[in-house]
């Protein structure tokens, strides 16, 4: 896969006054991050209490639906951490960053992997999966303060061979 | 520029949410490139407009709720939705048992000069079974 480390940021000049750092800036400094499967800069990155939200995780128990939402240094980082644990190789391709005026910064990156270990309900059977997101970051003072991603559950599922829905 | 696409982007929604297709598409090029990977649909206008079709002819109730909507200097809108509708007719395979559907997806749109030239829609499709009672991805009819 191509990685892309210099992705076009388009959009509005919105330059954080506090950092100098402008939200498309800051979102290219994570995913470089991410890239590198440096969790602890990812998450240096993110203001203390930035919200997280995974809208794809999501576990339906008897009594309660559980969710991957809550905040970066909890819920995320683990998040993060145990999906490079499992895919040793993640690879994290950026396509296209933009940003608005208000500090939004929206971008469509395609995640990858070898899975080495069983990760969630899915077991290792050794395959790979590529798969396109779409985050949506909410930027303010020179930090990440929310993330919010969306993605093919399903598509991943398929590509490692899991065919059931939960 | 950028208060311009988001202005087509909510008539785009606003006439999918109104079930006019007609009047949606006529905001989107023909030649728009369209990717709905959970649905495995990759084309142009036409693909994106037999998707929403199918969808509204299963979901004759659905309502489209913009929750959140980021509209770039660069004419890229993303609008994160909350999908719901009741399932009145079979739906890309899933047998219809009246189940309710609420997803929350995100679309990014990228306008140029007052038209749509990008629809990608994100959505996870497991989220999609879940609520229609399917229990396997290569048996959606089985439920």
């Amino acid at each position: 896969m191509t990685l892309d480390t210099t992705p076009d940021v388009t959009g509005s000049d919105a330059t954080n006054a506090t950092s100098g750092r402008t939200p498309g800036v800051v979102v290219t400094a994570f995913f470089d991050a991410y890239r590198r499967h440096d969790v602890d800069g990812m998450v240096d990155l993110c203001s203390d209490n930035a919200e997280f939200s995974y809208v794809p995780f999501e576990a339906w128990g008897k009594q309660r639906v559980l969710r991957g939402d809550g905040k970066v240094r909890t819920i995320g980082k683990a998040i993060w951490a145990g999906l490079i644990h499992a895919f040793p190789d993640l690879t994290v391709d950026v396509h296209a960053i933009a940003e608005s005026a208000t500090g939004d910064v929206v971008a469509e990156v395609t995640i990858g992997g070898t899975q080495a270990l069983p990760w969630g309900a899915i077991a290792n059977r050794g395959r790979h999966y590529d798969e396109p997101h779409l985050f949506v970051f909410r930027v303010a003072d020179g930090a990440v303060d929310g993330i919010t991603a969306y993605w093919d559950g399903a598509g991943i599922s398929r590509q490692l061979g899991h065919l059931e829905v939960d | 520029m950028a208060a311009d696409a988001g202005a087509v982007v909510a008539a785009f929604l606003s006439a999918v949410a109104d079930h006019d297709l007609d009047g949606a598409f006529a905001l989107v090029a023909d030649d728009a490139d369209v990717r709905l990977p959970a649905a495995g649909v990759n084309g142009d206008a036409a693909a994106a407009r037999g998707f929403l079709h199918a969808t509204l002819t299963a979901f004759p109730d659905l309502t489209v709720r913009a929750r959140r909507t980021v509209v770039a200097g660069d004419g890229t809108v993303v609008v994160e939705l909350t999908l719901e509708g009741t399932q009145a007719g079979d739906y890309l395979g899933v047998v219809n048992q009246e189940k309710h559907l609420d997803v929350d997806e995100g679309w990014l749109f990228r306008v140029r000069d007052g038209r749509i030239t990008a629809i990608h829609g994100y959505w996870c499709q497991n989220q999609v079974y879940r609520r229609l009672a399917v229990r396997r991805l290569d048996q959606p009819a089985i439920v």
